[in-house]
């Protein structure tokens, strides 16, 4: 029904509606707690009965995932769009974006914001948008494509604590939006680092809706510290009508609070279910949990609720990749260390909301001053942040010792760069860069994804060339370990629904090469794999 | 009737021989060469005979192959096409030998095989020919017949093998320089190939389709044609893709076998044989040369007459009569053959032999194959590199085509390189679909061999997967 709905018909549904909505976050579950690994063939085999539950809206796309997508699940985040639009076709279906940063970690010139915005909101039907420095200028061009395509915009707060966090900053952020894009949208509190109590929570919604009653409120939050649900029962009371949650079976620590769980604490409060179907609730969480196997390698290693997360308010979504990363390096004994660093990392730089791409840059450099000293071997994202390329501080300026200490002899009253200095992006030259690399046309969804992530869209295109829709692979083979067993049969259905199957007969090992003989669909075929640096199990 | 043929030949058409002797209750009896025992032909027949380590010179043996017959007790021979087929000692040594040739006399096949004698005959029987000389002498007054020619007719000029056929043997020039340099290659390449250096001249006709007449003629005097075919598209006149009918105008096509007719009634053929000729621009028609054998691409004729000729041969051979007459033959709808190799075409279409580690091949209506090859098979590397032949046919033109596609669409050959990308690209290709070709269209269309070999997605996939299996894990993750 909401599908067939105008945007503006849709959020006068939302603002008349009496009662709650639910929108599923798998997108920023699978971020939050999988690496971003979750595949689209899991995503699918939940589709129906997700479709059924009666969510308003499915966030899929978006925030890291349109670039996880190209590089590690080997899909193009576009035909995820569409393979998950045909298989929801009752569901809104939403993305997360960082403002003028897109998907990615810096600001992009805005044609190229222009540009991506307009292909994506062919699928698109909400843009949930957010800018770290809580800067809504920065929203404005994404605001005027989602607006004037026809979809749903949602510009976000992105909520803290302590004392500049107050309900005034908020009221006149809230006012800046409605100056610039007026009232037909929904507003969303983004409470990314699981902060604040149900009573704060409250106040603020209620405050909101005193001065901007004619918007209707969203409320995006992470279970970090186990108390999410506290906070949205308490920003449904006082009037919030959108809330974000995942399947029970798939949530667990930094990301959102597990859907039939508010459903039955909201019964509590008198609040029914209503337009939700609880049985498709349990079956697409149970699906969910039989596939969350595939994924164990991914969770992250710091497990368990982390009520800590009022401190260091790292967002849930930048969680398990800032562990990724750590791990890497092999500081992960050092974890509390880097953690209460970032505390002070964040006050010292503008008490700023440690959402991407402003985690990355506060937990880079929290990780840095501990392995190098304070400072002293800056990103040049920092550089970048305190020159003003992201927007200016919300609150104050860093002090002045870091500004000399990160940026040297360009510091402070230098080169502070004006926004409008990204300057427009020459696509036509880009087109004929990227039909170039591939040696044919391009569509326009292509030269989307290569303005956003030039190198990877061209790998990602290479791989599909050699090897096909990988997605279309099960996650047990996708993320296999060891050689296949002979006689083995891999099935799977393609994006038509037909059957294949794949048997492995023999694998024959020699020197540097393994060849394996299989069956493909019972046509006997053989490949010959020539091992780079003799390298395998 | 006969009552055991051995078949003098291999490959796919020692199988196809034997099939229309196995229907006909005919016992046969394979020879093969070492490097052929797993030859799908020695295990077609009832029996088999190793004939030598070869390689080929077994197979050219006539003596050898004549005794084999003798001790096996068999009382006819089929020579097939190539190796001995065409050599007029065969039939004279099988006929001293009491055992019956399956083919035209001796003397038939010295007399066509004769380039200068056969434009003779048709000359006698009003057959129009290419302008030519007779063979020409070495040395100087050679090149001055050939300076003389040439100034008259002007070029292109042809220089022919006198003992060549199929193709080969054949030197196109188009100067003066290149005519007297290219009589002295090719004699040189004629007394290699053919044992016999003598040459003659032909004026080339631009442009020219192929056009041939199947023949089929008993011992009773009757003579009967099955229709024409072309086979234009050729590579160094090697033929490549062959079509019956020849789609010439009918009056054209109804006056070009009974010129065949005319021809092999004058000349006293026997047997299946096949009269060839250039057709111009004009549709003006000229005779090129007579093969006294069954020719590989028979199977198009088969297919648009429904009539056998392996089967007709055997009948002729043992005495009977034809079967049909000329007015039971009827040609209907269209007919396409391709020879599939294994041969890389983008390497100047080099021969690959090696294991077929897979062979599965398309069927469904209008579908033939006359194949030697199975999984497991080594394709020798001493004969020819044919595969399979594939034969469809098609209500009309259009029908015939499609059914190729999708055919050839069918094939999973491994472990060797064929010409299936290659036949898929000309299948496709504008001109041959709107039937435009003659013996230039390879020549005018180098892009065919820009084709893309283009991967299934399932292969794409199961490529992954190999990769998977051989890291052990995902190396792309």
């Amino acid at each position: 029904m909401l599908r067939n709905m105008t945007n503006g018909e849709v959020i006068d549904f939302v603002r008349n509606f009496e009662g709650y909505l639910l929108t599923n976050n798998e997108r920023d579950v699978s971020q939050s707690d999988f690496k971003g690994r979750i595949m689209p063939w899991t995503t699918l085999r939940a589709a129906t009965a997700r479709d059924m539950v009666g969510y308003f809206a499915f966030e899929v796309s978006g925030g890291a995932s349109v670039h996880v997508d190209l590089m590690k699940k080997q899909i193009n985040p576009f035909e995820k769009l569409k393979l998950v639009r045909k298989a929801m076709p009752n569901t809104l279906l939403q993305a997360g974006v960082r403002s003028h940063n897109l998907f990615g970690y810096r600001p992009y010139p805005p044609n190229v914001i222009r540009k991506v915005i307009s292909e994506f909101a062919k699928y698109v039907d909400i843009f949930r948008v957010y800018d770290f420095l809580n800067y809504i200028p920065n929203m404005k061009i994404i605001g005027e494509e989602v607006i004037g395509a026809g979809r749903i915009f949602m510009p976000c707060l992105c909520f803290g604590i302590g004392s500049e966090h107050s309900n005034e900053f908020y009221l006149s952020k809230v006012e800046e939006i409605k100056s610039l894009f007026g009232t037909k949208l929904i507003l969303c509190i983004k409470n990314h680092s699981a902060l604040g109590s149900p009573e704060r929570i409250a106040s603020l919604v209620s405050a909101i809706r005193k001065e901007f009653p004619e918007i209707p409120l969203a409320y995006h939050g992470h279970n970090t510290d186990g108390n999410d649900l506290a906070r949205i029962v308490a920003a449904i009371k006082a009037g919030v009508k959108i809330v974000e949650v995942c399947d029970h079976g798939f949530g667990a620590w930094h990301s959102q609070a597990p859907a039939l769980s508010l459903v039955q604490l909201l019964e509590e409060y008198d609040y029914q279910p209503r337009g939700l179907n609880i049985d498709a609730m349990i079956e697409s969480s149970e699906i969910i949990r039989y596939e969350r196997r595939y994924y164990a390698p991914f969770e992250s290693p710091f497990r368990g609720i982390d009520p800590l997360v009022h401190a260091h308010k790292l967002t849930g979504g930048a969680v398990s990749m800032a562990y990724e990363q750590v791990e890497e390096l092999g500081l992960l004994s050092r974890i509390h260390e880097i953690f209460k660093e970032l505390s002070m990392v964040i006050l010292e730089l503008g008490d700023i909301w440690p959402v991407t791409p402003g985690s990355q840059i506060l937990w880079s450099t929290a990780v840095s001053n501990i392995l190098y000293g304070r400072y002293q071997q800056p990103s040049d994202d920092l550089k970048r942040l305190l020159l003003g390329h992201y927007g200016p501080f919300p609150f104050y300026d860093p002090p002045d010792w870091i500004y000399e200490r990160v940026l040297k002899e360009d510091a402070k009253g230098g080169k502070r760069l004006d926004k409008s200095s990204v300057k427009d992006e020459d696509i036509a030259r880009r087109r004929v860069d990227l039909e170039g690399e591939m040696g044919r046309d391009v569509s326009e969804e292509e030269l989307a994804l290569y303005l956003l992530f030039p190198r990877d869209l061209v790998s990602y295109l290479k791989f599909e060339e050699r090897y096909g829709k990988t997605w279309l692979l099960p996650p047990d083979i996708w993320f296999h370990k060891g050689r296949f067993e002979n006689g083995r049969r891999i099935t799977f259905s393609d994006d038509k629904g037909k059957l294949h199957w794949i048997d492995i007969i023999s694998t024959q090992v020699m020197e540097d090469t393994v060849k394996t003989s299989c069956l493909v669909d019972h046509h006997f075929k053989t490949y010959t794999v020539k091992l780079k640096d003799n390298k395998s199990i | 009737m006969i009552k055991k043929l051995l078949v003098a030949n291999r490959g796919e058409i020692a199988i196809r021989i034997m099939r229309s002797a196995q229907e006909l209750g005919i016992h046969t009896v394979a020879i093969y060469e070492e490097a052929d025992r797993f030859a799908l032909h020695v295990m077609a027949a009832d029996e088999a005979v190793c004939i030598g380590p070869g390689p080929r010179r077994d197979y050219l043996n006539i003596d050898k192959i004549i005794h084999v017959a003798r001790e096996v007790k068999a009382d006819a021979i089929h020579p097939g096409y190539g190796f001995l087929s065409e050599n007029p000692e065969f039939p004279k040594k099988c006929r001293d030998a009491g055992l019956i040739f399956v083919g035209p006399p001796s003397e038939i096949i010295w007399q066509m095989g004769s380039k200068v004698i056969a434009r003779e005959i048709m000359q006698k029987v009003g057959i129009p020919l290419i302008p030519g000389t007779q063979n020409l002498p070495p040395g100087e007054e050679g090149e001055s017949m050939a300076l003389d020619f040439a100034r008259n007719y002007g070029f292109p000029i042809m220089i022919k093998a006198v003992s060549g056929g199929g193709g080969r043997g054949i030197r196109v020039v188009n100067t003066e320089d290149a005519l007297i340099s290219g009589l002295k290659l090719a004699r040189s390449e004629a007394r290699v190939s053919f044992g016999n250096e003598d040459i003659y001249l032909e004026k080339g006709i631009e442009k020219p389709r192929h056009v041939e007449v199947q023949i089929l003629a008993d011992n009773f005097g009757n003579v009967i044609h099955l229709g024409s075919r072309n086979c234009s598209i050729q590579r160094r006149h090697q033929k490549l893709v062959e079509i019956a009918p020849s789609f010439l105008p009918p009056e054209v096509d109804k006056e070009i076998c009974e010129a065949a007719v005319r021809a092999a009634r004058y000349a006293g053929y026997v047997s299946a044989g096949t009269v060839e000729f250039l057709v111009d621009h004009d549709n003006n028609y000229y005779f090129l040369e007579v093969n006294t054998r069954i020719q590989v691409e028979h199977t198009v004729t088969e297919m648009v007459t429904g009539i056998d000729i392996v089967r007709e041969q055997l009948r002729i051979a043992s005495g009977e009569p034809l079967s049909i007459q000329q007015e039971d033959v009827y040609v209907r709808g269209c007919a396409i053959e391709l020879r599939i190799n294994a041969e890389d075409p983008k390497q100047g279409f080099m021969p690959c032999p090696g294991v077929i580690e897979a062979y599965q091949s398309p069927g469904g209506h209008g579908v033939r194959l006359d194949g030697a090859a199975y999984q497991g098979y080594e394709i020798p590397q001493f004969y020819d590199s044919l595969i399979v032949k594939l034969t469809v046919y098609g209500f009309t033109w259009e029908e015939a085509v499609d059914r190729l596609r999708r055919a050839l669409d069918g094939f999973n050959i491994v472990g060797v390189r064929t010409t299936i990308p290659y036949y898929k690209a000309i299948i496709t290709e504008r001109d041959f679909r709107d039937r435009r070709f003659d013996t230039t269209y390879i020549d005018l269309h180098p892009d065919l061999l820009n084709y893309k070999e283009k991967d299934d997605e399932m292969d794409k996939l199961a490529r992954l997967i190999s990769e998977i299996n051989a890291y052990g894990y995902n190396p792309h993750i």
